[in-house]
């Protein structure tokens, strides 16, 4: 508080606390804002679009709305996985870049909980140098020991498109 | 400031008279340094309140006491030029009056609008809602008046949608769209007293009226919205307005003697901040009851048209009256979610249903309840589905406006009639169908229709006629656009296109071929370009327009007798015709509009081009092919020569065709285009949708448009 670093870092910390919900992919767990969460469903019959970058499974009916879907797991680069019984579609309210909010669905393995996080558990993400990219990461929390990390799904679904435009116009 | 003429042995002009009090009264209101006026019209009111209540009508005393009463509110009022009240069956006030009152009313006038959205948005979202409704029904209101210029009916629509555009207008300070409005409401309002005969001039006056809020709304609108800079809004109205008092002013001193409330807006806002002015006209209410028709046989019809019938035609077609008084506006994003709903219901309800038969022998009550709610379902789906669905009417009318301005401006008598207006389509296809519509109404008033003298000479009557006509026909919308004017000109059209190089004199064209060409870009056969047509952009535009909405366009015409064009238009966007075909494990949806025809392809029907891109030699014409498999990356490709253990499916857009290789067809179905994903619609263009199943889950509609004309270059790429 004393100095003026600490001052933003623990404004940010505050500003994040409130309800997460937490969810696990692979060996990690990470935790989204439940305001932003409408529904989890199980995993339905995803139907493919194609020419799409990797990570974006393709699309669900949704009691007659059509939303995205995106792999998670695909996304943060973890090896693919059969999905089991527990695993599961979270859609959220996403807000795009252009400020529009849409519902889209995201795949992950498995849901834990919702836990309320105060200011003190969460930590501000710390600098990974240049291997990780962390525009996405809101912060880190220390639950029980266990460290979970807080995403920013906006940017998590939304920068895509920009990454993988690249991609995709040097490959085609 | 108004100037009121009262009349002895009457009841006309009380309201009027009593609103200005009452207006006077709020806006000196709390103002010290017009104390002695306020109380003045305080008391005034009362007593007009008084009268007015009393039904009586002006006695002698009562036109005195209010000669007296303006006498004493002017010399009040002389500090500021506020506000007078004339009741001008007495002689005094005219000279003292105007002259003070003009010259500020013109500063009023020509004093921009400057809007505060920030604050008022939602307000004036809604007045832009609401004034869009009036000027739709003050122009048909007018262009059925041009017919039967007595129509009570109508002329009390007309008055009272300028009523409230004043009213709204008033409130939210916008003051030159109020003063306009009022003038034409004191127009209008003399005309329903019987003193003003609606002509011509009137008529044109009105529309001019009608044209100019429009520009303000236009423009608030456009503001915003954000499409139109944030700036004052300053539209003259002052000419128009000029116009306006001068005709009321002749109807009145042409019957001298003069009874009642031609009413005529000055200096209201002439007081000397702007201030007050907020409080004169922040009270539009009051005059809606306040100024209601002297003529009392009017108020009923006024306050109760739904009553009348009370059992509205289930289409809602008949009576006017009925449709607007049952009707409710809804967001439409409730309904397309009402919709999704309906949907996901019926495959719900599908999906129980079909195991209805095993069910009937287990368990016949059951049985029965299942089946039942099948019907309910269906019935819900029927009637959900119409929602979205409206009358062709108001399209019709806007286009009767631009007959109606056309033919003042040609000199071209033309008869407008309509045939089916009751016809309904989507409101979406409505919209979209306005400028094409135009297009094609503009083209026939200014190439098919000829002058009189040309019509005599042809030895046909001089008026011509136009005729716009709406049905259903097999699961399309037909509009067809008929007029009895010189006909096509096969020589000239094949003329002009071998000039413009579309076809070569060598070219054997049929009639249909011949006249499509006058869809073509930059082609026009009329002799000199007008303010009408002649650029030969219109109908170019007409015909893109119209392949957007999945429509097409036929023409029949015979020289000296006429042209028709034949617009046929799918019912809604909503909805297509959909060929369900499985590549891989995907199934995807082609648009059967597009497709000309499916085959099983031979061995020896391919052909490689370069060892790389494929043809299929189909009737003699060699198509491009593209597998769908490979293309979208769906499954294993099989065997490379192996084409013919699938189906290719011809599809055309445009002249361009491309045959499409799919794994197999598995039915035609009605599907409701859901939009993907701006994400998804960006990246991959030839998806033009998704849509949901018979089964539930999501298939892919495919852009034709977008595989016929992109492929090319990715396909090269991609092999």
């Amino acid at each position: 508080m004393s100095t003026p670093a600490a001052a933003p870092a623990s404004r940010i910390a505050a500003s994040l606390a409130g309800k997460y919900l937490t969810f696990v992919l692979g060996d990690e767990s990470y935790g989204i804002a439940v305001l932003k969460i409408r529904e989890i469903i199980r995993l339905p019959d995803i139907t493919a679009v194609p020419q799409m970058p990797a990570h974006i499974r393709g699309v669900i009916n949704l009691r007659g709305k059509i939303i995205p879907v995106v792999d998670l797991r695909a996304r943060f680069g973890l090896p693919h996985a059969e999905a089991t019984d527990r695993t599961c579609v979270i859609v959220m309210q996403v807000t795009t870049a252009a400020g529009a909010s849409v519902p889209m669905g995201l795949v992950v393995d498995d849901v834990e909980e919702v836990i309320n996080l105060a200011a003190d558990d969460i930590q501000e993400t710390p600098d990974f140098g240049s291997q990780v990219a962390t525009d996405y990461l809101l912060g880190m929390a220390k639950i029980k020991g266990v460290v979970k990390t807080l995403l920013d799904f906006d940017r998590v679904v939304t920068e895509i498109p920009v990454l993988d435009t690249s991609h995709l116009s040097t490959s085609r | 400031m108004e100037i009121v003429t009262a009349q002895a042995d009457s009841t006309q002009g009380q309201f009027p008279i009593l609103d200005l009090l009452g207006n006077l009264r709020d806006a000196v209101a709390g103002r010290p340094e017009f104390a002695e006026l306020a109380t003045c019209c305080s008391e005034a009111w009362s007593r007009m309140v008084q009268i007015v209540e009393s039904g009586q009508t002006f006695r002698a005393s009562d036109v005195e006491w209010l000669h007296a009463l303006l006498t004493r509110i002017q010399l009040l009022a002389h500090t500021s030029p506020s506000s007078a009240t004339a009741p001008s069956g007495t002689p005094p006030p005219p000279p003292a009056a105007p002259a003070p009152t003009s010259e500020p009313a013109v500063d009023a006038d020509s004093l921009p609008i400057v809007l505060n959205i920030s604050d008022d948005g939602d307000l004036l979202r809604e007045f832009i809602t609401e004034s869009r409704e009036h000027l739709d029904n003050i122009e048909q209101g007018v262009l059925v008046l041009e017919n039967q210029p007595e129509d009570a009916e109508t002329l009390n629509t007309v008055f009272r949608a300028f009523h409230s555009f004043k009213g709204g207008a008033g409130f939210l300070n916008l003051i030159p769209i109020n003063r306009l409005a009022h003038v034409l409401e004191s127009l209008l309002d003399l005309a329903r007293q019987h003193r003003l005969t609606i002509d011509g001039p009137v008529i044109e006056l009105i529309l001019h009226g009608r044209d100019v809020l429009k520009q303000f709304i236009d423009e608030i609108d456009g503001q915003i919205g954000g499409s139109r800079p944030r700036c004052p809004i300053l539209i003259p109205i002052t000419d128009l307005k000029a116009q306006v008092a001068s005709t009321i002013e002749r109807t009145t001193s042409g019957q001298a003697p003069v009874p009642p409330a031609p009413s005529q807006e000055s200096a209201a806002t002439a007081a000397p901040t702007p201030a007050p002015a907020v409080d004169f006209f922040a009270t539009p209410p009051a005059p809606a009851k306040g100024s209601q028709p002297p003529a009392k046989s009017d108020s009923p019809t006024a306050d109760t048209p739904p009553a009348p019938r009370q059992a509205p035609s289930p289409e809602g077609a008949g009576n006017k009256n009925a449709d607007q008084g049952a009707m409710i506006k809804v967001d439409t994003g409730k309904l397309d979610s009402l919709l999704d709903l309906v949907g996901e219901m019926v495959i719900a309800q599908s999906l129980v249903g079909r195991d209805l038969s095993q069910l009937a022998s287990l368990d016949p009550q059951s049985a029965r309840n299942v089946a039942q709610l099948g019907r309910i379902t269906r019935e819900l789906q029927r009637v959900s589905m119409s929602l979205r669905m409206v009358p062709i009417r108001g399209l019709f009318q806007k286009m009767a406006r631009v007959v109606r301005d056309l033919s003042a401006k040609s000199g071209k008598k033309v008869q407008f009639v309509t045939e089916g207006e009751d016809t309904e389509l989507d409101r979406s296809l409505v919209e979209e169908l306005a400028d094409p519509l135009l297009h094609m109404v503009r083209n026939s008033m200014d190439h098919g229709i000829e002058s009189p003298e040309v019509r005599q000479a042809a030895g046909k009557t001089p008026g011509g006629v136009l005729t716009l006509r709406s049905f259903h026909q097999g699961g399309n919308i037909v509009i067809e656009i008929e007029d009895d004017g010189a006909g096509l000109n096969q020589e000239r059209i094949l003329r002009k296109a071998i000039e413009k190089g579309i076809t070569t004199a060598a070219a054997a064209n049929t009639e249909q071929q011949i006249f499509a060409f006058i869809f073509a870009a930059g082609f026009s056969t009329a002799e000199k370009v007008t303010d009408l047509s002649g650029r030969g952009v219109g109908l170019d535009v007409v015909r893109r327009n119209l392949e957007r909405l999945r429509g097409c366009i036929d023409i029949s015409s015979t020289v000296g007798r006429g042209t028709r064009f034949k617009l046929t238009l799918p019912l809604t966007l909503a909805i297509i015709d959909g060929l369900i075909v499985r590549v891989g494990e995907e199934r995807y949806v082609i648009p059967t509009l597009s497709i000309r025809g499916l085959f099983r392809p031979q061995p020896d029907m391919v052909s490689r081009v370069h060892g790389r891109a494929e043809v299929v030699n189909v009737r003699g014409c060699l198509v491009p092919l593209l597998r769908l498999r490979e293309f979208f990356g769906v499954g294993t490709s099989g065997n490379p020569d192996g084409s013919d253990d699938g189906i290719v499916i011809v599809v055309q857009n445009g002249t361009t065709q491309r045959c499409l290789l799919v794994d197999a067809t598995l039915h035609i179905q009605e599907v409701v285009i859901k939009s993907l994903s701006d994400m998804m619609a960006r990246k991959n263009r030839a998806l033009a949708g998704a849509a949901i199943l018979g089964d539930g889950r999501v298939g892919l509609i495919l852009d034709v448009n977008a595989l016929v004309q992109l492929e090319g270059d990715t396909l090269s790429e991609a092999a």
